[in-house]
């Protein structure tokens, strides 16, 4: 099968598998942040039982593989009368493993500021709820943009867990297996859809290390 | 020089709070006995969520009693850690080779090099995997299960590996290079034989830790039926009815595995007192 | 602080002591500091002079005894301690500037943060007393594109922004290259000789000599000697002193 056969053929459904990883990445990521600042939140509290509990969240969730994450949402949960859309289990699952990382991303960026600034804020008469908004979390957020990129993208391959169930149009992976059991895509159909994978990383990439140049702190 | 000692051994996030006055360590007692009772809330809520819908019952925890379950289970445990290993060695060769293919200084190579390294960091394992599985047969060549799996995740795995090198090349004092050159040494020679050596040894931990991706992309083995853990997991079920418990059980074996894997990656850092270069690394698939 | 005792020493501290451990750093500490002295603290490496230093504004809590600021009582925690240190100026050994502003807004931000002073005025005097450290040139540059020198002097202005009733200096030169010392000393002997009520730990006997009012020497957590500069560097009283003199001079 030469290009424009396949493209002609499937084309269409190639672009509605990018837009479906992208939207999927999308609202991904825009959840693992939410979810990312909440762990860390629990994580750095005074109270011993949160802390626990979100390094716990943190442990499970950084070392579980995303396939079997998945099996257990989509096969395990309804026996425990849990029943969760196909989409809905791929996005829970990218997202509790992706915020796991997020969440350790935060923690190393607020390592990177220092006892000694604390201090000498402290020093100035701000209070904690100052010292955190105005030292603590903009240097923490400057300094994770570049592991937040690299998350970024992490989390638009993790979409390709998408492929391991029905869904309709099916994401990036999913296209090519589509493809392949009602014809012969060949290397070509494989790499249609790598191609897509991999110019959006770059772009990722790209947005995210101009973005970082911009706003480092200088050390 | 009298560095206060107290704030020396902190781990940032108590930093970020100072020494309670009595006020606040009320507050922080009441705070911590309140998370306490959620979280015992949400343990019971969990427990009685197994138990309410039969999922404790003995028929599907009894037989992890048996040894012939263990046997079954580790015997796909030995598959997944040969498949881990044999793909880990193959990145390891594979990502060395992409790496100093880019810092050869020869323009056309580097290129090539750059491009297979973004190429194989910027994909899915999955795709790789259905790659080996439903494309290359096309071409009427047959592989194993085993290299169906091992292929694409070493592929995968070099691709950032690569990158871990070359971070560590980076991290590598320029002086080495030149107090080489300044010997006589030949600028490959002195690369090979002087930063590269020491690079590796930079990038020990992270290597170590990139191996969870690898266990982790493993787990893939069903689309190629290669009997790993999580596969013979689903052979257990189909034999005693018994899913839950048994994705729940292979679960916490990865949850184990990976877990020691990462510590070993942070012992490893202690001891050649290196950084991890660990933020570039992480890849949750 | 309003409704306080003026003729109260600025800062006093009795009866404190403070351990890390089973390692007592602070034994029976008594001091007190009036209006416009300048208390230079010396003594060898862990002899508890840091310490000293940070429990007067709270950076460590103390176990026992009692720190008095202007004849109050240093409060334990919340916007009652935060207004004491906001009185109190501190430089820091690593300077501990914020590094992700720009000098002017590492100097503003006490102000307008904590006094509620505006911006615009709070930009005025922060360049008036940046022009008096001698780096108003390097304003708009980030603290790591300064030289430690010029860190620590924009530390200083740091604090003086605040006003400070008071100013604590935790070893302030024990960082920076030989070569920079004497900038940020020289700042400090004219905030002295400008009436600035001054703790100060340092290792800099020359500055010891020409600035200080009284030298406190430390060593393991107590005070063995207390006085004038010329009569404690001349006739030391104690064996530990006349060790620690001689083991600075000698080399």
């Amino acid at each position: 099968m030469g290009f424009t056969e396949l493209w002609s053929t499937y084309g269409q459904n190639y672009i509605d598998a990018l837009l479906t990883t992208w939207g999927m990445t999308l609202v991904c990521f825009a959840l693992v942040m939410v979810i990312a600042v909440f762990v860390t939140v629990l994580r750095v509290s005074p109270f011993k039982p949160l802390r626990w509990l979100g390094d716990l969240y943190v442990q499970i969730f950084r070392n579980i593989p995303g396939v079997s994450l998945l099996i257990i949402v989509v096969y395990a949960l309804p026996y425990l009368n849990v029943v969760v859309d196909y989409l809905p289990s791929v996005i829970v699952t990218v997202v509790l493993v992706a915020s796991a990382f997020g969440s350790e991303n935060f923690m190393s960026g607020i390592n990177t500021i220092g006892v000694g600034q604390i201090e000498a804020a402290r020093s100035l008469g701000m209070s904690f709820g100052k010292i955190l908004r105005r030292i603590v979390i903009p240097q923490a957020l400057r300094s994770t943009v570049l592991p937040m990129t690299n998350l970024f993208i992490a989390v638009m391959l993790t979409t390709a867990l998408g492929s391991q169930v029905p869904l309709d149009p099916p994401e990036l992976t999913g296209v090519v297996s589509y493809i392949n059991t009602r014809s012969t895509g060949g290397i070509l159909a494989f790499a249609v859809s790598a191609l897509g994978y991999v110019l959006t990383a770059l772009a990722i990439g790209f947005a995210g290390s101009r973005l970082d140049r911009k706003v480092r702190v200088l050390r | 020089m009298s560095v206060n000692t107290r704030s020396a051994q902190l781990s940032m996030r108590d930093a970020l709070y100072e020494e309670p006055g009595p006020k606040t360590r009320r507050r922080i007692r009441i705070g911590t006995g309140i998370a306490a009772l959620l979280l015992a809330a949400l343990l019971a809520l969990v427990v009685y969520q197994f138990w309410a819908t039969g999922q404790l019952d003995p028929q599907y925890w009894l037989f992890f009693t048996q040894p012939t379950t263990w046997g079954f289970l580790f015997s796909g445990f030995l598959g997944t850690l040969s498949v881990s290993l044999s793909a880990a060695a193959i990145a390891l060769v594979l990502a060395l080779l992409l790496m100093l293919g880019r810092i050869s200084g020869i323009r056309p190579l580097a290129v090539v090099c750059r491009i297979l390294t973004d190429f194989f960091r910027g994909v899915p394992s999955l795709l790789l995997i259905y790659f080996f599985f439903l494309v290359v047969p096309q071409y009427g060549i047959k592989l194993p299960a085993f290299w169906m799996l091992t292929a694409p995740v070493a592929l995968a795995a070099s691709g950032v590996l690569a990158e871990v090198l070359r971070a560590g090349v980076n991290a590598v004092p320029r002086g080495q290079m030149e107090a080489a050159l300044s010997i006589g040494m030949r600028p490959f020679r002195a690369r090979m034989l002087i930063v590269v050596p020491q690079a590796i040894r930079f990038v020990i931990p992270s290597l170590i830790s990139q191996l969870v991706v690898v266990v982790k992309d493993t787990t893939l083995a069903y689309v190629v039926s290669y009997p790993d853990l999580l596969q013979n997991a689903r052979v257990l079920i189909t034999n005693y009815d018994a899913l839950v418990s048994t994705y729940f059980v292979a679960a916490i074996i990865y949850i184990l595995l990976n877990y020691a894997i990462n510590q070993l990656a942070v012992l490893a850092s202690k001891k050649t007192g290196s950084t991890r270069v660990d933020r570039m690394t992480q890849n949750p698939t | 602080m309003p409704g306080t005792d003026t003729a109260a020493p600025v800062i006093e501290m009795r009866h404190v002591n403070k351990t890390f451990g089973n390692l007592q750093v602070l034994k029976d500490i008594n001091l007190s500091v009036q209006t416009g002295e300048v208390v230079v603290v010396i003594g060898p490496s862990g002899s508890g002079k840091s310490t000293l230093c940070r429990t007067i504004n709270r950076l460590e809590s103390i176990d026992s005894g009692e720190i008095l600021i202007s004849g109050e009582p240093l409060p334990e925690e919340g916007s009652e301690l935060a207004a004491v240190r906001a009185e109190l100026g501190m430089v820091f050994q690593s300077f501990n500037l914020f590094a992700h502003m720009d000098i002017l807004k590492n100097v503003t931000i006490g102000p307008t943060e904590v006094l509620g002073m505006s911006r615009e005025d709070a930009e005025r005097e922060a360049m008036e007393l940046l022009e008096r450290v001698g780096v108003a040139s390097q304003a708009k540059k980030v603290p790591a594109q300064l030289s430690g020198g010029q860190q620590q002097r924009v530390a200083i202005a740091r604090s003086l922004a605040m006003h400070p009733r008071a100013m604590l200096f935790d070893e302030p030169t024990s960082a920076l290259d030989p070569e920079m010392i004497n900038e940020v000393l020289d700042v400090m002997v004219n905030l002295a000789s400008q009436g600035m009520t001054m703790i100060v730990v340092t290792h800099e006997m020359n500055f010891a000599r020409r600035v200080a009012d009284r030298v406190v020497f430390m060593a393991d957590g107590e005070i063995l000697e207390e006085g004038a500069p010329e009569e404690f560097f001349e006739h030391p009283k104690t064996d530990r002193a006349r060790e620690f003199l001689d083991s600075i001079r000698g080399h």
